[in-house]
């Protein structure tokens, strides 16, 4: 309950933030002699706008006849009649206005706090398509969602986690386009969090999603707001969290990992031929270097010849075993990777050159390694970059397969295989099968969105496995 | 959960326990072998192999003067015998893998090679798409060291001649299966490739001739055999006929007289030799067998369809009557040609090498199960026809020759 007597308030709250020194209690009179506290967290508030919007027009006018809502103009004022959630209002950066004699609290809200601003997102650039992404702070999060489905239909729910963060997590999706099921069951779970905090969507999307002991995840992420748009249209519910410019969307299907937003922006044609290139670059990443091990070790027969000369000439003088040697390679090249990432961009390039000319150059004249190990390792390297929503599982799957290939030949790699088939077609994101439209089949699926993309008058469906009720996207241009 | 481990650990066990490549070597410590010699040395078989030495393909690193191949040798009673004794003189162990060609002496040809090469076929690792090579008149070693090509490996240098078939039929490409096949099949005899050492002209920069020092290859021919003994030779003509009879030609050249009776008058040192050629594009042959009253009949139905290759004399192509003589008398040749092969391994080797027992067999299962073990008598004896249509569809670049006005 909030007291007639402000200073009581005004301990209360200095008590309830423990003396913390970003918080304000400024008490002051009004010329008609009204006691006044004013609360809230400094760097929170746009100070211009408080000294001349709600201190001026408070101390100037509110004289006891007034009320509150005939000084301050904006519409963001709301009563509230609680101490605590005058608390979490004020945690929340509003600032919290209390007039001596009065039970109720006004709340006016007027954030203003330092935001990055919107750039295109290094993770996800694109040569074609909006050059936008989301940053750090979920109300800009929202526009620019909002921007691109002007829609009356798309609605956000705002949710909060952590007991200690508080952070501010919001469900977004299109009525009536949405997978009411997916719905549902997203809400269920998201009920069921307790956590003390939530620093980035990452931890939600452990706290969801359906395998959380799998390689490879089942709920995707993006940066972009046409991406995730995209991805709404087809059924699907975004996850955005307040403090990352990571958006989650649920249910993720494999093939996902493929598909890129620049696919719908460029010509068809162009955009299969990048579908195939990524399949392609998906399993060379994952098997080349396993299956060239296993071939050098077991299989000669199956090389050609004059290129079996040339691995048995790179290969005199090597004094490691083959599997040890690309084992070492594809380890070097994941700490370059690392470092590449993990440092001050301006030493990046260094380690870069370094990594280039030690592990390349330098180590195949020592004859440490050979140049065909350098070339298949890099290769699938390379070739990981093209799936980059599948590069975590990738790089586990690559080990297990390279081991496999070296203990036991393209038997092993064939089990490894299996075995990875068989965890992807076991996987379920929200109900929907994650190998759709491989497994279970759908031709429909497979040669209208996935192996190719068809030209978008052409695809009038959305994903058939992800929704299912409202499936039209368009009326075909030729039943007009 | 735990069941789920389970699982797992327990199909981990099994893929390690059950069966699995498991004969792991790695490229640095087998020599990869090329070509095989297979050779008679006194009562014993000597094996060659020709190994790559794989360090001439990096440039930088260089194997001093060590060539692109090593030879090494192996002597024993057996061809496996001889596999093992290499080992005791060659540091690595020689995988055969990759072998494609198989040469063998002459002498060891000539004791029958089914009964001395059954390791050849059980062996996992040889390819039975390797070519089987008769070394004429020589050892099998003496022919391997030879190399007149660009190819740094003298192993793909014969290798590329065995190839050039398909541009000159005057030699046959023959693999270990195809002479398995033919070995079991009744009324064929098989054949097999012929490696000849020929001495090489060697010319140096002026073009003066410095005399005979060098040896060169030439695949020329084809080598016969009677069940697995080799008994003959034929020539590179005969065996050009072999391969038209046996639908084996793609483009090969045919030379024959330019049609004279309308050579017109015109000075020209090759007053007699007038000389035209056409090269084949495709040839189809199809062969029948016939009894008649007095003994069978060998028929052959060769159709040519070719381009003019040369036109020397007085013939203009771009008239229509005189094309019809040139195709004509491009039949003509192809079919002497082919008559008088088929005539001389009749009366000179009496085995039938072309199959037509096959088609007789085909067409009179019951007579030839009578007749089959003197099939080759009758085929000596047996009359044969010859019917040649030559089709040409191209001219070249230039249709009438030149010297025509």
């Amino acid at each position: 309950m909030i007291s007639k007597n402000i200073t009581s308030n005004k301990e209360k709250l200095i008590k309830a933030f423990n003396n913390s020194s970003d918080f304000v209690a400024y008490e002051f009179k009004t010329r008609a002699d009204i006691k006044i506290l004013i609360c809230f967290i400094e760097g929170f508030v746009n100070k211009d706008l408080f000294d001349r919007d709600i201190l001026k027009p408070l101390i100037l006018e509110l004289d006891g006849q007034k009320e509150i809502k005939e000084v301050i103009f904006t519409p963001k004022i709301e009563e509230v009649d609680s101490i605590e959630q005058v608390k979490n209002e004020i945690i929340f950066g509003k600032i919290a206005i209390f007039i001596e004699g009065n039970t109720n609290c006004f709340v006016v809200e007027l954030i203003k706090w330092d935001k990055r601003s919107i750039e295109e997102p290094n993770s996800e650039a694109v040569v074609r398509g909006p050059k936008e992404g989301f940053i750090e702070d979920i109300e800009v999060n929202k526009v620019l969602l909002r921007r691109k489905l002007r829609n009356n239909k798309l609605v956000f729910e705002d949710y909060r986690f952590g007991k200690q963060t508080n952070t501010k997590v919001s469900i977004a999706y299109i009525k009536g386009i949405v997978n009411e099921d997916v719905l549902q069951e997203l809400k269920r779970r998201l009920e069921k969090i307790d956590i003390d905090a939530i620093l980035e969507s990452g931890y939600i999307e452990e706290l969801i999603e359906d395998s959380p002991l799998s390689l490879i995840g089942t709920v995707s992420n993006a940066e972009k707001p046409d991406i995730i748009a995209g991805k709404i249209l087809e059924g699907r519910v975004a996850i955005l969290v307040d403090g990352t410019p990571h958006v989650l969307t649920i249910p993720r299907i494999f093939v996902e990992g493929i598909m890129a937003s620049e696919d719908y922006y460029l010509r068809p044609y162009y955009s299969t031929f990048l579908r195939l290139l990524r399949i392609i670059g998906l399993f060379a990443a994952v098997y080349l270097p396993g299956i060239f091990v296993a071939l050098q070790l077991y299989h000669q027969e199956m090389i050609p010849t004059v290129l079996l000369i040339n691995m048995a000439g790179a290969r005199e003088g090597v004094p490691l075993p083959v599997t040890l040697e690309v084992l070492f390679m594809t380890i070097a090249l994941e700490l370059t990777k690392e470092s590449g990432l993990r440092l001050p961009k301006n030493v990046g390039a260094t380690v870069s050159i370094v990594g280039a000319l030690i592990l390349g150059q330098a180590a195949v004249e020592a004859g440490v390694v050979n140049a065909i190990t350098i070339i298949v390792v890099s290769t699938s390297a390379i070739a990981e970059f093209v799936v980059p929503g599948l590069i975590q599982g990738i790089v586990v799957y690559r080990f297990v397969i390279l081991l496999l290939g070296g203990l036991m030949g393209l038997y092993g790699v064939a089990c490894g295989f299996i075995f990875i088939t068989m965890e992807l077609v076991s996987l379920d994101s929200f109900g929907v099968p994650f190998a759709w439209p491989i497994a279970p089949r759908e031709w429909g699926g497979l040669k209208k969105d996935t192996l190719v993309r068809l030209p978008l008058w052409k695809n009038i469906f959305r994903p058939k496995a992800i929704e299912k009720r409202n499936i039209r996207r368009q009326i075909s241009p030729w039943r007009k | 959960m735990k069941r789920k481990l389970i699982c797992l650990a327990l199909s981990f066990v099994l893929i390690f326990s059950l069966t699995a490549c498991w004969n792991a070597r790695e490229l640095n410590t087998v020599g990869i072998s090329l070509a095989m010699g297979l050779d008679i040395e006194g009562d014993k078989i000597l094996v060659t192999f020709e190994i790559v030495n794989p360090s001439y393909t990096q440039k930088n690193h260089g194997g001093g003067d060590v060539g692109p191949v090593k030879y090494v040798q192996g002597i024993g009673n057996t061809i496996f015998e001889a596999f093992r004794d290499v080992s005791l003189k060659f540091d690595r162990r020689i995988l055969i893998s990759h072998n494609k060609l198989i040469i063998l002496g002459e002498d060891f040809a000539r004791r029958g090679l089914i009964n001395q090469t059954d390791q050849l076929f059980r062996n996992r690792e040889l390819r039975e798409t390797a070519y089987m090579l008769i070394a004429k008149g020589a050892k099998a070693y003496e022919v391997m060291g030879i190399n007149n090509g660009l190819e740094d490996l003298p192993g793909n240098y014969i290798l590329n001649l065995i190839r050039n078939k398909r541009d000159n039929p005057k030699t046959v490409d023959v693999r270990i299966m195809n002479y398995l096949r033919d070995y079991y099949l009744e009324g064929i005899h098989t054949v097999a490739g012929v490696v000849e050492m020929i001495d090489r002209t060697q010319i140096d920069e002026t073009g003066k001739d410095m005399g005979t020092k060098d040896k060169e290859l030439t695949v020329i021919g084809a080598a016969i055999f009677k069940d697995d003994i080799l008994v003959a030779y034929i020539s590179g003509n005969d065996t050009k006929a072999l391969n038209y009879i046996k639908n084996n030609v793609k483009k090969g050249l045919i030379t024959f007289p330019t049609p004279k009776d309308i050579v017109r008058n015109r000075k020209s040192n090759l007053e007699d030799k007038h000389l035209s050629s056409v090269l084949t594009i495709k040839v189809k042959t199809k062969n029948d067998v016939e009894i008649k009253d007095e003994g069978i009949n060998l028929k052959s139905k060769v159709k040519i369809r070719g381009t003019i290759g040369e036109v020397i004399g007085d013939i203009d192509v771009y008239n229509e009557e005189e094309f019809k003589l040139l195709e004509e008398a491009c039949s003509n040749t192809v079919k002497e040609a082919i008559k008088h092969t088929v005539e001389k391994v009749q009366r000179e080797i009496g085995l039938d090498i072309f199959g037509f027992g096959l088609i007789f067999q085909r067409k009179y299962p019951d007579e030839f199960k009578k007749i089959k073990d003197n099939w080759d008598e009758i085929f000596s004896h047996a009359d044969y026809q010859i019917e040649v249509e030559t089709n040409l569809i191209r001219t070249g670049l230039i249709d009438t020759p030149i010297n025509v006005d």
